[in-house]
């Protein structure tokens, strides 16, 4: 890549956020588009010709059985791997063809939601949430007071906005399952992201700690109009929540429907079929 | 009985009796290791026991001379009581100022090292370069260096705890780097922060209180180390014992011994109540609560915890930056030092090492070996008495404890000074002053691994009726033997570093070699003797390990 292809495709500056978005803005350009995506591992393919685009202020739930390649997707999406066949666009950057840096940009856009909630145990709810500003500073930073007053504000309200404003300097690991996700969450809000990637984000909660945490997700994004794509397990949270749902299998795209057209059946019948194929 | 039951399982079955033979019990099968790995020990402490020459008689002889020694060591006198203070006191910043200077080394190599690290891999190897040499090469030997670059005194000595330490934490801290969960740091790599901004928020953060008890018990081990330095010249409480001994003056010697074991006995106890503060307030942040609201929403409240914990971390702050001051640091000095330091360094080029090095090392290796086999043995029989499986009297556990504490409190080569004193030059002062320091190290471990086995067995086989010495053989033994191995290869790897300096008072060994070559200018065969002491550390060192795997 030559260096002038590379400043091009340096992710411009975040726009400050607008009105809330109240559901698929058709004429702006696509959050991210996958193109004949394809990813292989020691030879293995994980993913084939996947092509999607995903809109502006949507929440997509990307639904199929483990091992079906939705994580190694959203690390598509992310930037973590690069494909080994076709291309990904996120905010209109090619993340595989971007430099260290580049990347550090473009993620400072896009949010990310681990399952294992990826929280420093042993330090605060609020300290793990200002670490979600990290990409917006220069220096590495060490306790809550380092961080500048108004980060350290916004930090405590989004943490009001998942509803933990009162745990904010309780240690996280003695957080139950659910309030650590939240933080998580929270640590997201902080980047201020444009879309938010979710992998399994509820797989180790009850159910409903896990609806709860869904409902956050989805209020949140409809408040601030970011996009959501985020896989589950859980067929009933993605038809409840979700815009629209993606469906995958073996590495490929079976499915891709609005949620008010997905029937509950089709869905189960992907995962019954990957049973089959198993056994 | 077993094929009784393999009939009627048969006939149950359908099935015919199986012509197979009942399986009979048999001794298990021992690996290579399990067997090789003792008999070849043995039969290294059979050979050093003859290249030695450590005979009954030999040993009786010994005891007399030391007990003249002794003699002429009574009564201990100090001297002028406030210069030896100073020099105690400058012991005490030369540990201090070398343990913080490898903190701050060691964090920055550890991240280097750690297979975590994912920047350039020559850095990468570089990085675990530093760590391997520097761990091998005894802070002694590096005063000795120092002391040709720097000149005479505290710096050298400082320069010398730090060089020393920065391979023994950072090994240890990419060891606490590399088993962490890489959850948070993939969760904060994906927010865009940089590598060094990930590093602190997610991999230092966790580790600090690995590292604060890692430092602590580090600090303990540099206090007993600089108090020596002074034998070579770098500084500390070591110059008063170094011309007291050379001048024939007994009784001071003997004051100062006491002076030194007093003094890190005292800083002993207080490491062990500072690291027992640390052990509580890390059990203070299992409390939900870390931080008390303050008077804004976003910022954290001063309680009495927060207060303390700031007000230790800068104490302690305060104390490097004054120790650093004491090392009598000045511009001047340091130009020379640098051009004394090419001078050094291009003298070893090419290294040399003849015969006499190879001697020198392999009698290093053979002290340190056959000290151990001694020293484990008296101490297995030291941690037995004194832990009660066998025997219970309370006062000889106490008493027995109580000796090991002192034996424990003085460095092993102020008891190689003392046995050259009262025996002369040559290996077997040196095998004695390492048989007494493997002795106390070796009582120590295993008094611990002995008093931490689970008593459930041990009630349990109590319960049908076994004595003392059965629950001793069949609860206690098999629980111990992982620890025992462990830790006897662990004070062999101790010795082998000490043995490599006792020489340096006559006791033996290559570090009378490497002091000489150094004194001499002899550089090229100082590089030979420090390449072959780093090769035979490693090796050794990698030995250990592979027979830990195979036999724990």
């Amino acid at each position: 890549m030559t260096a002038t292809t590379r400043r091009r495709q340096v992710p411009e500056p975040r726009p400050m956020a607008t009105a809330p978005s109240t559901g698929m803005a058709e004429t702006a350009p696509p959050s991210v588009v996958l193109n004949g995506l394809g990813m292989s591992f020691s030879g293995k393919h994980v993913l084939r010709d996947v092509d999607m685009e995903v809109r502006p202020g949507q929440f997509v739930a990307l639904v199929g059985p483990s091992g079906a390649g939705k994580s190694t997707l959203l690390r598509l999406i992310n930037g973590s791997h690069r494909p080994t066949q076709g291309s990904v666009s996120v905010l209109g950057v090619n993340p595989a063809m971007c430099s260290r840096k580049d990347l550090q940009l473009l993620r400072t856009r896009v949010g990310f939601v681990f399952q294992q909630f990826g929280l420093v145990g042993r330090l605060s709810a609020l300290e793990n949430v200002l670490m979600g500003a990290l990409g917006s500073l220069k220096l590495p930073r060490y306790g809550i007071s380092t961080y500048p007053i108004a980060l350290r504000e916004r930090a405590v309200a989004n943490l009001e906005r998942v509803g933990l404003l009162d745990e904010r300097f309780q240690r996280c690991d003695t957080l139950s399952g659910g309030q650590q996700q939240r933080v998580a969450i929270a640590r997201t809000l902080m980047q201020e992201a444009e879309i938010v990637l979710a992998d399994e984000p509820v797989a180790s909660l009850d159910p409903s700690a896990s609806l709860s945490v869904l409902r956050t997700l989805k209020k949140l994004s409809a408040e601030d109009g970011f996009t959501v794509v985020c896989s589950l397990h859980q067929v009933d949270l993605a038809l409840q929540i979700s815009d629209r749902v993606v469906a995958v299998r073996g590495g490929s795209l079976i499915m891709d429907t609005p949620t008010a057209e997905a029937s509950e059946e089709a869905i189960r019948a992907i995962y019954q079929q990957a049973k089959d194929d198993r056994s | 009985m077993n094929s009784t039951l393999q009939d009627r399982r048969s006939a149950r079955e359908g099935t015919r009796p199986s012509p197979m033979p009942a399986p009979v019990a048999r001794w298990p099968r021992a690996s290579a290791a399990t067997l090789g790995i003792p008999l070849a020990y043995l039969a290294v402490t059979a050979f050093g026991t003859w290249w030695i020459d450590i005979r009954p008689e030999a040993l009786a002889a010994g005891f007399g001379d030391i007990a003249r020694l002794l003699e002429r060591m009574v009564p201990p006198t100090t001297g002028p009581l406030p210069d030896l203070l100073a020099l105690a006191l400058e012991t005490l910043w030369i540990a201090i100022a070398g343990t913080g200077l490898a903190t701050l080394a060691s964090v920055f190599l550890a991240a280097a090292a750690s297979r975590r690290y994912t920047g350039p891999r020559a850095i990468q190897w570089l990085a675990r370069t530093i760590i391997i040499v520097t761990r091998a090469v005894p802070s002694l030997i590096f005063a000795i260096l120092f002391v040709r670059i720097f000149g005479l005194g505290p710096l050298a000595g400082g320069l010398a705890i730090a060089f020393h330490s920065v391979g023994m934490i950072g090994k240890m801290m990419a060891d606490v780097f590399e088993e962490q969960d890489p959850a948070p740091r993939e969760a904060i790599a994906a927010v865009g922060a940089s590598r060094t901004q990930n590093f602190v928020s997610t991999t230092l953060t966790r580790a600090l209180p690995a590292l604060a008890s890692l430092v602590l018990y580090r600090l303990d081990i540099n206090i007993r180390a600089s108090a020596v330095l002074g034998l070579v010249g770098a500084g500390g409480i070591g110059v008063a014992l170094q011309t007291a001994i050379g001048s024939l003056n007994y009784q001071r010697a003997a004051g100062i011994i006491a002076v030194i074991v007093a003094m890190l006995l005292v800083l002993e106890l207080v490491s062990y109540l500072v690291q027992r503060a640390v052990a509580e307030h890390a059990g203070e942040h299992t409390q939900s609560q870390l931080f008390r609201a303050g008077r804004q929403p976003a910022s954290p409240g001063w309680d009495r915890a927060r207060i303390t914990r700031t007000a230790g971390a800068v104490a302690a702050v305060a104390l490097f930056l004054y120790s650093l001051g004491q090392l009598a640091l000045n511009p001047a000095r340091l130009g020379q030092a640098w051009d004394n330091a090419l001078a050094l360094l291009s003298g070893f080029v090419p290294p040399v090492f003849t015969a006499d090095v190879a001697l020198g090392i392999f009698e290093s290796v053979i002290m340190a070996l056959t000290a151990t086999s001694f020293g484990v043995a008296a101490g297995l029989v030291i941690a037995v008495l004194s832990t009660g499986h066998l025997v219970r009297f309370e006062p000889l556990a106490v008493g027995l404890r109580g000796i090991v504490v002192v034996l424990r409190g003085i460095p092993d080569i102020i008891y190689a000074l003392v046995f050259v004193a009262a025996l002369g030059l040559g290996p077997f002062a040196g095998f004695l002053a390492l048989s007494l320091s493997c002795t106390a190290l070796a009582s120590k471990f295993f008094t611990d691994s002995l008093q931490n086995v689970d008593p459930a067995p041990l009630r349990a086989l109590e319960a049908t009726g076994a004595n003392r010495l059965q629950v001793f053989v069949s609860g206690v033994w098999p629980q111990f033997v992982p620890s025992f191995i462990g830790n006897s290869l662990f004070t062999s790897d101790l010795a082998l570093r000490e043995s490599a300096v006792l020489g340096i008072v006559g006791a033996g060994g290559i570090g009378f070699l490497l002091d000489e070559s150094v004194a001499t200018l002899h550089y090229q065969q100082t590089a030979g003797i420090l390449i072959g002491l780093i090769v035979v550390v490693v090796a050794l060192e990698s030995v250990a390990r592979w027979a830990r795997r195979k036999v724990i």
